[in-house]
């Protein structure tokens, strides 16, 4: 109705990871129940999503307060949904275990979340977005590869809109004439002062790559679903990687990798003037702009993490040396 | 009566401030003001209060430095005075009307509205004021945003309170609202554009019907004799209601200036009144009567509550005719039914003798719409209004098949509909879901086994599914009733019953997200759309078919993906 005089519910914007743990632009309301939402380069005004994928990572951390679940969701793009459930969510808590007993038994599974959009700043100004979750289930893949067509096509009619308004004016009227929808006009306007120029073509990866697994419905779902090999895999492995990068035309990085993504990662902690620890997306920033992949990256924090146990995680996010 | 009885109130009040003054002293102070000083009490008390303190040697500070300048910050206007200037308070504005007015012989374009304070809590928790805007913040004060008001001050008439905004007030926009209203212009503009807003407007239209009317006056005192009818234009119609007689005749093409729009429930309507200018206009390219009146046939998908003077035709389902006594002791027949067309279904209610069969096609004009229950029913009061048509309009509809689908957000942004199809992911599973118990005496939700209305009860149990479902842009919450819960979790409420008290609610919750949530389905029901937003009552729902192969295909064939 045009004379609605409450906020009403945030609708659930359907996006891949790539896309959401790519902006770096929040958009806070003014007011107690105002919402905010993180704004794509694509113009998605997120404050609520919906997303899937496997479960990457889950873990429990005990706190003051109660206890706290953090983990990742990765998806078709290969990019990771981060969320968290929050202590004074202790309707999510039950569901929250019987999860973690499964996750720490060994089983990967697909899983379909609600959440709300939150995000961190580091203190040199980097953004990390990640999600509060509202609501989870475990699913078949048939329902997970239905979200990854509804994805698809919501990741198309926003590739659509941020074509047409390429030569418009960036502001409402313009855009509506150029036919961008008049539900992503607002976040469009605020993208296109915020972010520089880039190649949307790496947001059409995921979406042919949704696509495809709709079609072939036994095809390529079995890769995202192998993510603990990969970070298992020796380093020679890993230095292949770049190739991949540039199969999935990953931000658009056309950098030659310099020297090996361990050092670049060790030296970035290292050298790190937050007492907390390095920022995850600070470390991943040092590595792209180092000529790695994100998801290369992403894989090398972990491995470094976990397997060769060079570095810790004290603080969900952050990173130190382990000495 | 004493003076002392008489002014006991005032005398109290003074006795606050001034505990030495003698009461009887106090009272003939008041008859003084009143009678010698034509002062009323009330207005009088500060002065008395002054004039005891000062006799006494008591510090008058407090009193004498009324507040002028200083800056009061407050959150609610009920901490608000009536002389009270320099205010600062944050408010939710909801209507903004601007108008033209002479201020002291100058023709100045002001404003007036209604804003609410408490403007981040919910509806029910505000106070709403009427407002002045002198100062031309139209551009700040735009309906349904949040604004920070500063240096405006309180204007009392009548014992009622309102807000001037001044012009050297400071307008603050914390959270965006709608569209501005646009400054008054002289141009016409078409009836669509201004069914859009409230506020003064222009128009160039056809009268296409017309007749008198009576209104009785709400305090008894008589009748008022006013005129209705409908003006057109090509881009649509709109009922008007004239408090002045019209000159003209149905069929004239008039240019009409300084009417006012104002809602009638859902509905705009032009309200006509003595400062309002209607001249015939001449142009012969204007659409014609005929023209007119055949694009101003309704369809069932189109009706909104307050909706006069519809043509319309429709297919009976059902009927039915009921007797009743009224309040005046009048035995009563009123007959109703459902039918439907095309775009959808609806009730009809006839204060008329009337006794189509079902099957029959009814043409109706002049019919009106009547909320009942959430959704725009039609009712007409005159056997005139209707004819039996012997020719179909249409291929006779099945109403066992009758649900004209709809995407989600063409229904929550449209009025609230019968016999509606549409789809959503289940995006939400409510933690009220599941067995409840209702009032016996109203049907109403117990809380601790309470009812607002009638107290502790033994409820009555039932069933009942609350989801949100969502398609990425819109979304709505869905209320599904015993029948349609039973049938989607194929269990009957005795086996959820059963199920709850075996395990938890907490675990009957958790099986239904695993079962529902990310799920897409079809819901086939109505929607109930007001102020507050859409809500959809399901008559069934299942489970999206589509599947995910045709629905990639459907995809790539739409956006021109290649694999």
């Amino acid at each position: 109705m045009i004379n609605q005089t409450r906020v009403g519910r945030q609708s659930a914007i359907r996006i891949f990871a790539h896309e959401y743990s790519d902006a770096n632009l929040p958009l806070e309301g003014v007011g107690e129940y105002a919402p905010s939402f993180i704004i794509t380069k694509l113009g998605a005004k997120v404050n609520r999503a919906l997303f899937g994928g496997v479960i990457d990572r889950f873990e429990r951390r005990d706190g003051d307060n109660g206890p706290s679940y953090s983990g990742q969701l990765r998806d078709a793009t290969g990019g990771t949904h981060r969320f968290q459930i929050a202590p004074f969510q202790p309707e999510l808590h039950a569901d929250a275990e019987e999860l973690l007993a499964r996750f720490e038994s060994g089983d990967r599974f697909l899983m379909m979340m609600v959440g709300r959009a939150r995000w961190f700043e580091s203190d040199d100004g980097g953004l990390f977005t990640s999600f509060r979750a509202e609501e989870f289930c475990i699913v078949e893949r048939e329902v997970y590869v239905n979200w990854l067509v509804e994805t698809s096509e919501a990741t198309l009619r926003r590739l659509s809109a941020y074509s047409a308004s390429l030569g418009s004016d960036n502001n409402s009227e313009a855009l509506a004439s150029a036919g961008v929808p008049s539900d992503l006009i607002e976040g469009m306007i605020l993208a296109k002062d915020h972010y520089g120029d880039f190649d949307p073509e790496s947001y059409r990866v995921g979406v042919l790559q949704g696509l495809s697994m709709a079609l072939n419905s036994n095809g390529t779902i079995e890769s995202i679903m192998a993510p603990p090999e990969q970070i298992s895999q020796p380093e020679g492995e890993l230095d292949i990687s770049p190739s991949i990068e540039a199969e999935n035309g990953s931000n658009g990085s056309k950098l030659e990798p310099q020297g090996n993504v361990d050092d670049v990662i060790l030296s970035a902690v290292r050298n790190s003037s937050n007492i907390d620890g390095m920022p995850y997306d600070s470390i991943v920033l040092a590595c792209i702009e180092a000529g790695f992949s994100r998801e290369l990256s992403e894989d090398a924090i972990e491995d470094l993490r976990d397997i060769k146990c060079q570095i810790i995680e004290p603080r969900f996010g952050f990173f130190q040396i382990l000495d | 009566m004493t003076d002392y009885e008489k002014y006991a109130a005032q005398v109290a009040l003074v006795k606050e401030e001034c505990k030495d003054a003698d009461e009887n002293d106090v009272a003939e102070e008041f008859r003084r003001y009143e009678e010698e000083f034509l002062i009323e009490p009330n207005d009088a008390v500060r002065s008395v209060i002054l004039k005891f303190m000062k006799a006494s040697g008591q510090e008058v500070k407090s009193i004498s430095s009324t507040p002028t300048r200083v800056e009061k910050k407050v959150d609610r206007f009920a901490d608000l005075g009536s002389e009270d200037k320099n205010v600062t308070i944050e408010v939710a504005v909801v209507t903004y009307v601007p108008r033209i007015q002479m201020v002291r012989g100058e023709e100045k374009q002001i404003a007036f509205g209604w804003i609410e304070d408490n403007p981040w809590e919910s509806n029910d928790k505000r106070e709403r004021w009427d407002f002045k805007d002198w100062g031309s913040h139209s551009e700040n004060l735009a309906p349904n945003s949040v604004v920070r008001l500063e240096g405006v001050s309180v204007n009392e008439w009548n014992d009622k309170r309102s807000i001037n905004i001044n012009r050297g007030s400071r307008v603050t926009i914390l959270r965006e609202g709608g569209p501005a209203v646009p400054a008054l212009s002289d141009e016409p503009v078409t009836i669509e554009k201004a069914s859009e807003k409230e506020g003064y407007v222009n128009l160039l239209a056809r009268i296409i019907s017309l007749k008198p009317d009576v209104i009785v006056k709400k305090d008894g005192s008589g009748t008022l004799d006013i005129f209705r009818g409908t003006f057109a234009d090509s881009s649509g119609k709109i009922s008007f209601l004239s408090w002045v007689p019209i000159d003209h005749e149905v069929g004239d093409l008039v240019k009409v200036e300084g009417a006012m729009i104002r809602k009638f429930r859902e509905t705009p309507e032009v309200n006509i009144n003595d400062r309002a200018k209607l001249e015939k206009f001449h142009d012969n390219n204007f659409a014609s009567t005929e023209e007119l009146s055949q694009a101003t046939t309704s369809k069932i998908g189109e009706l909104r509550n307050g909706m006069k003077d519809i043509i319309t035709t429709v297919q009976v389902e059902s009927w039915q005719s009921r007797t009743f006594t009224n309040s005046d002791g009048e035995e009563k027949i009123v007959r109703s039914g459902d039918v439907m067309d095309p775009t959808g279904r609806c009730r009809l209610t006839a204060w008329c003798e009337i006794d189509p069969k079902p099957g029959d096609f009814l043409h109706l004009s002049g019919a009106r719409v009547q909320f009942w229950q959430g959704s725009p029913d039609l009712v007409v009061d005159n056997s005139d209004q209707v004819s039996n048509l012997t020719d179909a309009p249409w291929e006779a509809i099945d109403p066992e098949q009758h649900w004209v689908e709809l995407e989600l957000s063409d229904l929550v942004t449209s009025g609230s509909r019968r016999g509606i199809k549409t789809r959503g992911t289940i995006v939400a599973i409510r933690s009220d879901s599941g067995i409840i118990h209702r009032c016996p005496e109203c049907r109403r939700i117990l809380r601790e086994s309470t009812c607002v209305d009638h107290g502790v009860q033994q409820g009555v149990e039932d069933l009942r599914l609350k989801f949100v479902i969502d398609n990425g842009v819109h979304n709505a919450p869905i209320i599904l009733a015993k029948e349609p819960s039973e049938k989607l979790l194929s269990m009957s409420q005795e086996m959820v019953k059963e199920k709850i008290s075996k395990s938890s609610h907490e675990d009957f919750l958790a099986e239904i997200r695993n079962n529902y949530l990310a799920r897409k389905v079809m819901i086939n029901g109505r929607s109930l759309v007001d102020v507050q937003g859409a809500m959809i009552l399901a008559e069934e729902v299942t489970f999206d078919t589509t599947s995910n192969e045709d629905a990639a295909n459907l995809v790539m064939q739409e956006w021109g993906v290649l694999l």
